[in-house]
């Protein structure tokens, strides 16, 4: 810890040095958003500076000391197959590993740890400020520096500090500030402005500028933190232990082993909620302002209030969980409630297993701003402003993982609008070389397919797929039931789906994880071939294998991959039968069992994706104006396309109301538009 | 403007030449390492599409389109041809349906090898007649084959479209034929919405929603979180119910049935009645023998008939009597089954046979009527048929008009005809109601302009079904993969009532349970 405060004083430097730099890519925020933000455009070259409040408070986990989850997992996987932090953070500071969704398929398994607070905090600020090419600094955005760009749009050139730093200057800028945008915090009847109990308010400068300057459309969101127990004073005698599993699964792919041992792994413990519970609620309605306004809240991680009003008369679970191995706290998930704390304590202590529970801290509500994400291409980027990106719980999002996943993306797109961003500089250098290159560096920061990630790849990309093209009315949450290609999108497969891809064309991971990845992918392909030349009669098989179930009336030879198929065999058995075919790649073989159960269905699944892919491959032009445009469209889809805006006649395509008429009109409209400034343009060209 | 631009030149692109900007060698995605990756979908991962290309309604001639990979072997598996296939070509072939090998029509077939096709996949055209049970036996045939199903509106376009085969102003062109397709479905969809076909399509809709729901609740939300152990079980049943359901519907659905194969008319009545006189008559030829001996007819006699543009199935039976002769019985027998299973009986009576008093005329109508027809189903089958009385010639006119007059006031069972199958007195009176009956039974309301819409729901009904038997295989092994089979199901019933978005089973989850986590 010493050593590391050490290295803080040396990397982080004092605002005022930094002023009048200009760097490639400045993050306002150290939130799990930022903190990703910040390494990922690093990891892609780009000089970055971070400002943060609290240099301490860097990688804090402000609300559940836990990651991952069924739907959340994949999406901690994914970011760790793009070489982000969380996932090796998790297992340096996991202490309750277990896999959920253990028995309904592996498409569908959720990683998930408890962590220690402490640890994960540790682990974050030691990563990011050995990191190259980063500067961390502390300190308070006031506004951005944004100037006047073409046609009515903005492009952004840096932050304003506040403290009378002055101004730091940027090519990109991306806003991570969670909930501290405009954020209130309710307790009881009080509220107070801020964005996490204990720390100063901020960027209300930011809301406005976002909203006035900018003129985006910004909504309201809540949510909520429960209060936090002592541990001594919990009777975990009455509440069911919950024990981790035997043997803990790390999150990288480039880990082994979990830093905690098995045999240290914390338990959970699990108790009910009781009739008095909602009697306090209920009796303590008028003293709680937060649960009467009706901004929205998030339907599936709601306060203990909205539980028990929407869901009477029921048993609600609440889940004691560890906040690290010398925590003296304990964090109640799902009992967030935002009455007066007096009220708080007695609302726990009707619990059975908390019948004589002390709080440290009460739980309390928070609103905050949240720009409305349909504004943003699926890079993330802010359609109207150049340069400026917007990540995390601004983005109408919920959770460590969500915010850290977009990030990922948004990185790498901040560093490809750098590269265009020069040649856009020079466009302005009146010679017709310099527009056209920068014509395709625009088109190039600004479309990019092979970059912006589709939603048949990846949870990330169907989450940003979701938030920019239908927009949030409470705070989103990732569930596997969104991703229709869940089949394919496995948490196995997330290594082989975005490592090779995030090295080979983005630039994003590093080398020694892209060799790693490619060995694994060799391997997978080899065993797989293996598996499918390998043919028998059933006959044969069932000498091999007495346990499996094969049917006597197949004639024809099975492969060693549809024998995998059947749900009691394993690649081990058939390893330990034809160990010279099969035993080298037993290190794998857990994978190849996954891969073989998968592989007919997803065979099925990628007409569909092609099909989405190709329909998204279409770009439409950010600046169309649909209200006036003269092609017969009806009112009703000029207004839906005009609010909408989609990037993709694959995007257009998916909007209700839209009919398929009107998406030939559109295309052929922007044709015609295009040839006429084309042959118009090469007109001027030689004249 | 300049950034306008730039935007237009990478549409342009993008559609003259969308192969050059199609992803290149994601690997993102390729959940399986060992397939070769490639930048473009190889064709063979495109499904099969088939459609009636020509215009709906009866014409001389349809055209049926298929592209896709598997359109040579749909032209295979139809016209049985073996060998190689010359391209644009046109062959008169018979065309048969691929699994029962019933002669579907006699017509052209056309093959255009990709890419050098409309849609620049391997393409065929089937031109054949353009008779409502015609097309719809080659589209049922089509949709049989693995692999094909039946385009979505404007595919055919969208696939040119893609493989650049396409330039804008073109579908410009296209763009309004695809606005009255549309519009027309629409228009169709909603007459259909109404009714009660798709009223029980959107309640099958709604109750696989509500499955889905449950089992994405159940893994997404059960670690953890309250929800009951009970609830898979109910899906369980609840999917069992809606395979039974669809699949009963499928099999007792006899409008498809008979635009296919044609409305089943059966004559049927005493010996010596006019029968196969009406029969020839109506066949205008002698097909069936046509003598005054009583039981001349034994067999069933049979032949397709086109009435007023429907195609009618004609049989004409035995006269039904008790006879000792082994043959006559069978032949009996044959009558009287045939007259069970027809769509609608026209029972023939003698005029000569009819009691001198006209009072007494209706009461005897009714007791013929309810010799001939079957009796268990009475009720629902008087309906569909109709009474003929014969031989008017051979009573005085002043009588038959007392018959008439009689008729007019009594109650009978069935609408009476009076005709004479000699002088041919009345037959276009009596056509003109046959013709009226046959297409009320083609053309319900409810189904509205037919055919194509059916075979369509038929193929996304089956499909369906079939979708959910994976539902049953995976249940216990791996609930991801039994989601899946729900989803597919979900789909295929989307086709036909409107697409189920994840929002939707987002709040049938959040409605139904607590999810507190």
């Amino acid at each position: 810890m010493l050593q590391l405060r050490r290295l803080l004083s040396y990397r982080s430097q004092r605002a005022s040095d930094v002023a009048q730099h200009k760097y490639d890519v400045v993050v306002v925020g150290g939130g799990h958003a930022g903190t990703e933000a910040a390494a990922a455009a690093t990891r892609v070259g780009a000089e970055t500076l971070l400002v943060t409040q609290k240099i301490e408070t860097i990688g804090a986990l402000s609300c559940n000391p836990s990651l991952g989850g069924v739907g959340k997992g994949q999406l901690v996987k994914e970011v760790d197959a793009l070489d982000g932090l969380m996932g090796r953070a998790g297992d340096y500071a996991g202490v309750h590993f277990s896999i959920l969704n253990r028995s309904k398929g592996p498409a569908v398994w959720g990683p998930r740890a408890q962590l220690d607070r402490g640890r994960y905090r540790e682990f974050i600020q030691s990563q990011l400020l050995k990191m190259p090419r980063l500067t961390v600094i502390e300190g308070s955005v006031e506004d951005l520096i944004v100037s006047a760009a073409d046609s009515g749009k903005h492009r952004v050139t840096g932050v304003r500090m506040a403290d009378g730093v002055g101004e730091i200057l940027a090519h990109s800028v991306v806003i991570t500030t969670g909930t501290f945008l405009s954020g209130s915090l309710f307790v009881g009847r009080t509220t107070s402005p801020g964005g996490r109990m204990g720390e100063p308010p901020s960027c209300a400068g930011l809301s406005r500028s976002l909203k006035e300057v900018l003129g985006l459309k910004l909504g309201r969101m809540r949510t909520g933190t429960p209060p936090r127990i002592i541990k001594d004073t919990i009777d975990f005698s009455l509440a069911k232990l919950h024990l981790p599993d035997p043997q803990p699964t790390p999150f990288s792919f480039v880990n082994r082993h979990t830093h905690c041992k098995p045999e240290d792994q914390l338990p959970c413990h699990l108790t009910y909620t009781t009739p008095g519970v909602e009697k306090v609620v209920r009796e303590s309605l008028h003293v709680n302002s937060h649960i009467q306004q009706d901004t929205k809240g998030p339907r599936y991680c709601p306060s203990i209030e909205s539980r028990v009003l929407r869901f009477p008369g029921r048993q609600h679970q609440v889940w004691l969980e560890p906040e690290g191995l010398t925590s003296d706290l304990v964090y109640p998930q799902g009992m967030s409630m935002t009455m007066p704390p007096e009220l708080q304590l007695r609302l726990l202590r009707e619990i059975p297993a908390l019948h004589r529970a002390e709080i440290r801290t009460p739980g309390y509500g928070v609103q905050y701003d949240y720009v409305c994400p349909m504004q943003l291409f699926p890079w993330l980027q802010v359609k109207c402003v150049q340069g400026l990106f917007l990540a995390g719980q601004i983005n109408g999002t919920t959770g460590y993982e969500e915010a850290a996943a977009q990030v990922q993306n948004t990185s790498l797109f901040t560093v490809q609008q750098l590269c265009g961003g020069h040649v856009i500089c020079s466009r302005s250098s009146v010679s017709f070389q310099g527009l056209w290159a920068g014509v395709n560096a625009g088109r190039t920061a600004l479309s990019l397919p092979p970059m912006s990630l589709s939603r048949t790849e990846s949870y990330i990309g169907v989450m940003i797929n979701d938030l920019v093209s239908r927009g949030v009315t409470e705070p989103y949450r990732m569930f596997t039931s969104r991703a229709e290609f869940r089949t394919s999108l496995r948490p196995d497969n997330a290594d082989l789906r975005l490592t090779l891809p995030g090295f080979e064309e983005v630039g994003c991971v590093s080398s020694q994880r892209y060799s790693e990845a490619l060995r694994v992918s060799r391997c997978l392909s080899e065993a797989l071939i293996a598996l499918q030349s390998f043919a028998l009669s059933s006959q044969h098989w069932r000498e091999k294998l007495r346990h499996a179930r094969i049917s006597e009336a197949k004639s024809t030879l099975i492969s060693g991959e549809e024998m995998l198929q059947h749900k009691e065999v394993s690649f081990e058995m058939l390893a330990s039968v034809f160990p010279e075919t099969f035993a080298q790649y037993l290190e794998f073989s857990q994978r190849i069992k996954i891969e073989a159960v998968y592989r007919p269905h997803c065979e099925n699944q990628k007409r569909e994706m092609e099909r989405i892919q190709e329909e998204e491959s279409l770009t439409l032009p950010p600046d169309i104006d649909y209200l006036s445009l003269p092609v017969s469209l009806s009112n009703e889809v000029r207004e839906i396309l005009d609010r909408v805006r989609p990037d993709t006649l694959g995007a257009a395509t998916r909007l209700p109301g839209v009919t398929p008429a009107a998406i030939v009109h559109l295309l052929n409209y922007v044709s015609k538009t295009e040839r006429k400034t084309a042959s118009k343009r090469t007109h001027t060209d030689f004249t | 403007m300049a950034l306008a631009g730039c935007w237009r030149i990478a549409l342009y692109k993008n559609v003259t030449r969308p192969r050059v900007y199609l992803r290149c060698p994601v690997v993102f995605g390729r959940a399986c390492p060992v397939r070769p990756v490639c930048s473009r979908p190889a064709p063979g991962f495109e499904d099969t599409i088939f459609a009636l290309s020509s215009g709906r309604g009866r014409c001389g001639v349809a055209v049926v389109r298929v592209s896709g990979p598997d359109a040579t072997g749909a032209v295979r598996a139809l016209t049985g041809l073996k060998r190689a296939l010359i391209p644009r070509t046109a062959l008169l072939r018979n065309i048969t349906h691929p699994a029962s090998k019933e002669l579907l029509d006699r017509g052209l077939v056309l093959w255009f090898p990709g890419p050098h096709s409309f849609t620049g996949e391997d393409s065929a055209e089937f031109h054949i007649h353009g008779g409502p049970a015609v097309i719809n036996g080659v589209l049922q045939a089509l949709g049989s084959l693995p692999g094909l199903r039946p385009a979505e509106a404007g595919e055919f376009t969208r696939r040119a479209f893609h493989a650049g085969k396409l330039d804008l102003t073109e579908v410009e062109g296209l763009g309004d034929l695809i606005h009255a397709e549309t519009e027309a479905q629409r228009r169709q969809a909603l007459r259909q919405m109404a009714g009660d076909l798709g009223r029980l399509y959107n309640d099958w809709s709604q109750h696989l929603k509500h499955c889905l729901a449950h089992v994405e609740a159940f893994i997404d939300f059960s670690e953890g979180e309250l929800i009951e152990d009970g609830v898979l079980n109910q899906v369980d049943t609840a999917v069992s119910k809606l395979q039974v359901e669809i699949q009963t519907h499928l099999s007792d659905e006899r409008r498809g049935e008979r635009l296919r194969s044609g409305v089943h008319v059966v004559i049927a009545g005493s010996t010596n009645a006019g029968k196969s006189s009406l029969f020839n008559l109506l066949c205008q030829r002698p097909a069936a023998i046509v003598s005054p001996i009583a039981g001349t007819t034994r067999d069933v006699v049979e032949t397709p008939l086109d009435i007023g543009g429907f195609p009618v199935l004609l049989s004409d039976t035995a006269g039904l009597r008790e006879t000792d002769d082994s043959v006559e019985r069978e032949g009996v027998q044959r009558a009287l089954k045939r007259v069970e299973v027809a769509d609608l009986t026209l029972v023939v009576v003698d005029s000569t046979q009819l009691p001198q008093e006209p009072r007494m005329v209706p009461g005897f109508l009714n007791d013929y009527l309810n010799n001939v027809l079957p009796k268990k189903m009475e009720q629902g089958h008087v309906q569909q048929c109709l009474l003929i009385i014969n031989k008017s010639d051979l009573l005085p006119n002043e009588h038959m008009s007392i018959i008439q007059r009689a008729l007019s006031d009594a109650f009978t069972a069935a609408a009476v005809s009076i005709l004479s199958c000699s002088t041919g007195a009345g037959l276009t009176d009596f056509l003109k109601m046959l013709q009226e009956r046959v297409k009320t039974m083609c053309a319900d309301p409810l189904v509205g302009s037919p055919s194509l819409t059916q075979t369509r729901h038929r193929t996304n009904l089956q499909k369906s079904i079939e979708a959910l038997s994976q539902y049953h295989k995976y249940r216990d092994v791996d609930l991801a993969l039994a989601a899946e089979g729900l989803r597919l199901g979900l789909t295929c019933l989307g086709r036909i009532t409107g697409k189920v978005g994840t929002e939707e089973i987002l709040d049938v989850i959040f409605r139904d349970f607590c999810i507190g986590k």
